[in-house]
C-alpha cells in the first residue's frame, strides 16, 4: 500500500472552490427557504381552510420524501415544467430550497404554536391588538424556540449539499471524487474529502449546542 | 406532456427488487444502529472516564459529516486500508449502521437522563440495585419517551438507504436510476419513486405518533 | 360601607341573563348579576361551575351566545376596536400569571402603558415603578419572571393590570397555582386595593377572603348563580341546599372573628 498524499495539495485550489460552493448552496437555500418557511407556516397558521389544506400537503409531502430522489427529480422535471433550462447548481438549489422550506414551516409552526394561548390573552387583556400582542409578545417568545432548530436545520442543510453531486454540481463531494477518478488516489481523496466536511461541520455541530444550551427555555 | 405508465408496469418486478432491497437494508441498519447506539449510549453514561470523551467525538463526527461521505468512503477506501473486499450492500450497512448508532446513542442518552431523579432515588430507598433500577425503573419510562425521537429516526433511515444509490446498492432510488436510464422516461420512473417513498415513510411517522400517543402516560412521572 | 350604600352608587358591570355554549355543552345558563362601582364581588362555587366563563366573557376574551353585559352602562361592543377600548378599562389577573417571560418585571408592568396608550418609554416606566412600589417588589424591578417566586409573580401581575388605571379588576382564581406560604401576600395586596375602593370580581377557593373582604358573594352551580347575597348571609346562613353542600365539602364550618 503506498499512499501519495500529495495530490491532495496539489489540487487544492480546486477543493477551495468547491468548498467554496457548498458554502454557496447552504447560504443561498437558507435565504430562500426561511422567508418561504415564514410564509408557508403563516399560511397553515392564519389561512382560510383550503390553503391551509395546501400548506399542509405541500409540508408533509417534503418531509416524508429522501433529498437525493428530489434531487434527481427536480433534475428531469423542472426542465420540462418550467420550459427553462436551468444549471445544475440552480437544480440543486431549487431542490434543497423545497425541501428545506418545508422543514422550516414546521419548524415556525411549532414555534408559534408552542407559545401558550394565556400569553396572547393577557396581552390583549391589556387592551392590545392581535397584532400588536403578536408581534410584542408572541413572536420575541417563539424565535427563542425557533432559532436552535434552525440552526439545527442549518447544519443538516451543509451536510445533504453533498447529495447535489450526483447532478454534477461542483460542490465539495462531486470535485473530489472527480479528483479521485482523474487521479485513482481513491483513499487520500475520499479521506480528504471527508476530513474537510468534518473540519467545517464539527464546529457548525459545537456552535448548534452552544445555541441550544443559551436559548434553553425555561418556563 | 405524454404520461407513459407502461415503463412502469412492465418493470414491476425490477423495482419490486428495489423495494424489497430498500425495506431489507433500513431494517438492517435500524435495528443494528439501535444495537450499537444503546452500547455506546451506556459506555457514555456509565463507562470508564475514558470513553465519554471518545464517544462525544464519535457522536459529534457523525453529526458534521455527510452521509453519502461516511458511505462512499465505506466501499471505497476502507477496502484498500483493510485489504477486503465488500458487498455495496454490506458496505451501506456497516456506513449507515455507524452514522445512525450516534443519534441513536443521543436519543437514549437524552431519554435516560430525563427520567425524573426522584425515580432512582425512590428505587434505591426502597433497597433496589441500580442495575436494577435502570432496567425496572428508569428505562421502561425512558423508552417510552423516545418513542417519538425513534420514530423520526426510522424516518431518516429509509430516506438515508436512497443515498446508497451511489455506492450501486439496487434499492428503490438506484433501481429507478437504471430504468429511467434505459427507458427515457425519467418522469414517470422517478414520479413512481416518490409515491413509493411517500407511501412507505407516511404511515411510519403517523404510526409512532399514535403509538405515541398511546403510551405517553406510561413515561410521565 | 354595606352594599345597599354601594348599590346606590352607580353600577359598573351588570349581566343579564347571559348564556354561553362551547359545542354542545352549556357552561353559562342564564346569569344575572349586578356589580356596582367600589363593590368586590366573590364567585364562588365548585370546578366547572361558569365562574371563570364568566369572568372571560366580562372582557370579551370568550363572546357570549345569549343575554348581555353591560359594561359602564353600555353593551359590550362586537366591533374589535371598540373591545380594545373597553379591555383598556378593565384590569385581569389570570391563574397562570401569564407574566411575559422575555420582559423584566418593569417591563411586563410598562408594556401595557407602551403599546396600547402610547406612553412614553420614561413616562410609561415610571408609572410602572410606581406600582411596583404598590405591590412591594420595588427592588425586582429587573428581575425576570423566571427568577420571582409564585406569590412575586402574581404580584407583578396585578401591578401590570393596575399600571392601565382600570375601572374594574378581575381576577381569576389569582391564588390556585401558588404555595400556601405565598397566598397571603398576594390575598394582602387585593385587600388593600378593595380597602382603597377598588371595584373587583374575584373568582377564587379562598373562603376566608370572600367573607372577609367581600361586599357580594354569588354561589355557582352547574352555569347558574344557586344563590347570592351578602358574605355573612352566604357562609353563615346560606338558604340554599347546594350552598350548603358546597360549602361543607369544602370543610367551611364558619370562621370565627
Amino acid at each position: 500500500m503506498n499512499f501519495d498524499w500529495s495530490v491532495v495539495g496539489a489540487h487544492r485550489h480546486a477543493l477551495a472552490a468547491a468548498t467554496g460552493t457548498t458554502v454557496l448552496l447552504t447560504v443561498a437555500t437558507m435565504a430562500i427557504a426561511v422567508p418561504c418557511g415564514i410564509v408557508v407556516a403563516s399560511v397553515r397558521l392564519y389561512a382560510w381552510a383550503p390553503l391551509r389544506a395546501m400548506a399542509t400537503a405541500y409540508v408533509e409531502l417534503f418531509r416524508n420524501l429522501p433529498l437525493i430522489l428530489l434531487v434527481y427529480w427536480a433534475f428531469y422535471v423542472l426542465p420540462i415544467a418550467t420550459d427553462v433550462g436551468l444549471s445544475p447548481f440552480a437544480t440543486g438549489l431549487a431542490a434543497l430550497a423545497l425541501n428545506v422550506t418545508a422543514y422550516n414551516a414546521e419548524t415556525f409552526r411549532a414555534g408559534i404554536g408552542s407559545i401558550r394561548r394565556g400569553q396572547l390573552e393577557a396581552a390583549m387583556a391589556l387592551g392590545m391588538s392581535r397584532t400588536q400582542a403578536v408581534r410584542r409578545i408572541v413572536l420575541p417568545q417563539a424565535v427563542r424556540r425557533i432559532l436552535p432548530v434552525l440552526a439545527s436545520t442549518w447544519v443538516s442543510l451543509f451536510k445533504d449539499t453533498s447529495l447535489v453531486s450526483v447532478i454534477a454540481v461542483p460542490e465539495l463531494a462531486y470535485v473530489a471524487m472527480q479528483i479521485r477518478a482523474q487521479t485513482f488516489r481513491v483513499l487520500e481523496m475520499l479521506t480528504a474529502m471527508a476530513a474537510i466536511y468534518w473540519l467545517l461541520g464539527y464546529p457548525q455541530a459545537k456552535l448548534v449546542d452552544w445555541i441550544q444550551r443559551r436559548y434553553a427555555v425555561t418556563e | 406532456m405524454q404520461v407513459d405508465l407502461s415503463v412502469i408496469t412492465d418493470h414491476w418486478r425490477f423495482l419490486a427488487y428495489g423495494i424489497g432491497v430498500t425495506i431489507a437494508l433500513a431494517a438492517a441498519s435500524g435495528a443494528a444502529s439501535l444495537a450499537l447506539g444503546f452500547l455506546v449510549a451506556l459506555a457514555r453514561l456509565f463507562g470508564p472516564r475514558w470513553a465519554k470523551p471518545a464517544v462525544v467525538l464519535y457522536i459529534d463526527s457523525m453529526r458534521a459529516v455527510p452521509v453519502l461521505v461516511v458511505l462512499v468512503w465505506t466501499f471505497f477506501a476502507l477496502p484498500i486500508l483493510t485489504g477486503l473486499t465488500m458487498q455495496p450492500f454490506v458496505a451501506a450497512l456497516i456506513g449507515l449502521t455507524v452514522h445512525l448508532a450516534a443519534y441513536a446513542a443521543e436519543i437514549y442518552r437524552a431519554g435516560i437522563e430525563s427520567v425524573r431523579r426522584g425515580q432512582t432515588r425512590a428505587s434505591l430507598a426502597l433497597g433496589m440495585s441500580r442495575p436494577q433500577i435502570l432496567r425496572r425503573i428508569v428505562l421502561p419510562q425512558a423508552l417510552v419517551r423516545m418513542l417519538p425521537a425513534f420514530g423520526s429516526l426510522l424516518s431518516m433511515t429509509i430516506k438515508d438507504t436512497a443515498i446508497a444509490s451511489v455506492i450501486a446498492v439496487p434499492e428503490i432510488m438506484r433501481q429507478s436510476e437504471t430504468l429511467a436510464g434505459q427507458s427515457f422516461q425519467p418522469i414517470e420512473v422517478y414520479s413512481f419513486a416518490m409515491l413509493v417513498y411517500f407511501l412507505i415513510l407516511f404511515p411510519v411517522t403517523r404510526g409512532v405518533d399514535r403509538i405515541y400517543r398511546r403510551v405517553a402516560h406510561l413515561g410521565r412521572s | 360601607m354595606s352594599r345597599r350604600a354601594k348599590e346606590s352608587g352607580a353600577t359598573i358591570i351588570r349581566y343579564r341573563g347571559v348564556v354561553k355554549r362551547y359545542g354542545a355543552f352549556e357552561a353559562l345558563s342564564g346569569v344575572d348579576l349586578d356589580v356596582h362601582a367600589g363593590e368586590v364581588v366573590c364567585l364562588i362555587g365548585p370546578s366547572g361551575s361558569g365562574k371563570s366563563t364568566l369572568l372571560r366573557c366580562t372582557n370579551a376574551l370568550e363572546t357570549i351566545d345569549g343575554g348581555a353585559i353591560e359594561f359602564e352602562g353600555a353593551r359590550l361592543p362586537r366591533d374589535e376596536r371598540a373591545l380594545r377600548e373597553v379591555r383598556r378599562r378593565m384590569g385581569m389577573v389570570f391563574q397562570s400569571f401569564e407574566l411575559f417571560p422575555h420582559l423584566t418585571a418593569l417591563h411586563n408592568v410598562a408594556e401595557g402603558p407602551r403599546t396600547v396608550l402610547q406612553a412614553r418609554r420614561a413616562e410609561a416606566e415610571n408609572r410602572a415603578r410606581a406600582m411596583l412600589a404598590k405591590v412591594g417588589l420595588s427592588d425586582k424591578a429587573t428581575s425576570y419572571p423566571a427568577a420571582l417566586s409564585g406569590g412575586q409573580q402574581q404580584r407583578v401581575a396585578i401591578a401590570r393590570a393596575l399600571a392601565m388605571e382600570p375601572d374594574v379588576m378581575l381576577f381569576d382564581e389569582p391564588t390556585s397555582a401558588l404555595d400556601p406560604e405565598t397566598i397571603g401576600e398576594v390575598l394582602s395586596v387585593m385587600k388593600a386595593l378593595a380597602d382603597e375602593g377598588m371595584t373587583m370580581v374575584v373568582v377564587t377557593h379562598e373562603m376566608t377572603f370572600a367573607r372577609r373582604v367581600g361586599d357580594w358573594v354569588a354561589v355557582f352551580d352547574a352555569g347558574r348563580i344557586v344563590e347570592q347575597g351578602p358574605p355573612r348571609q352566604i357562609f353563615d346562613a346560606p338558604t340554599t341546599e347546594r350552598t350548603r353542600d358546597f360549602l361543607s365539602h369544602l370543610g367551611w364550618h364558619g370562621e370565627t372573628l
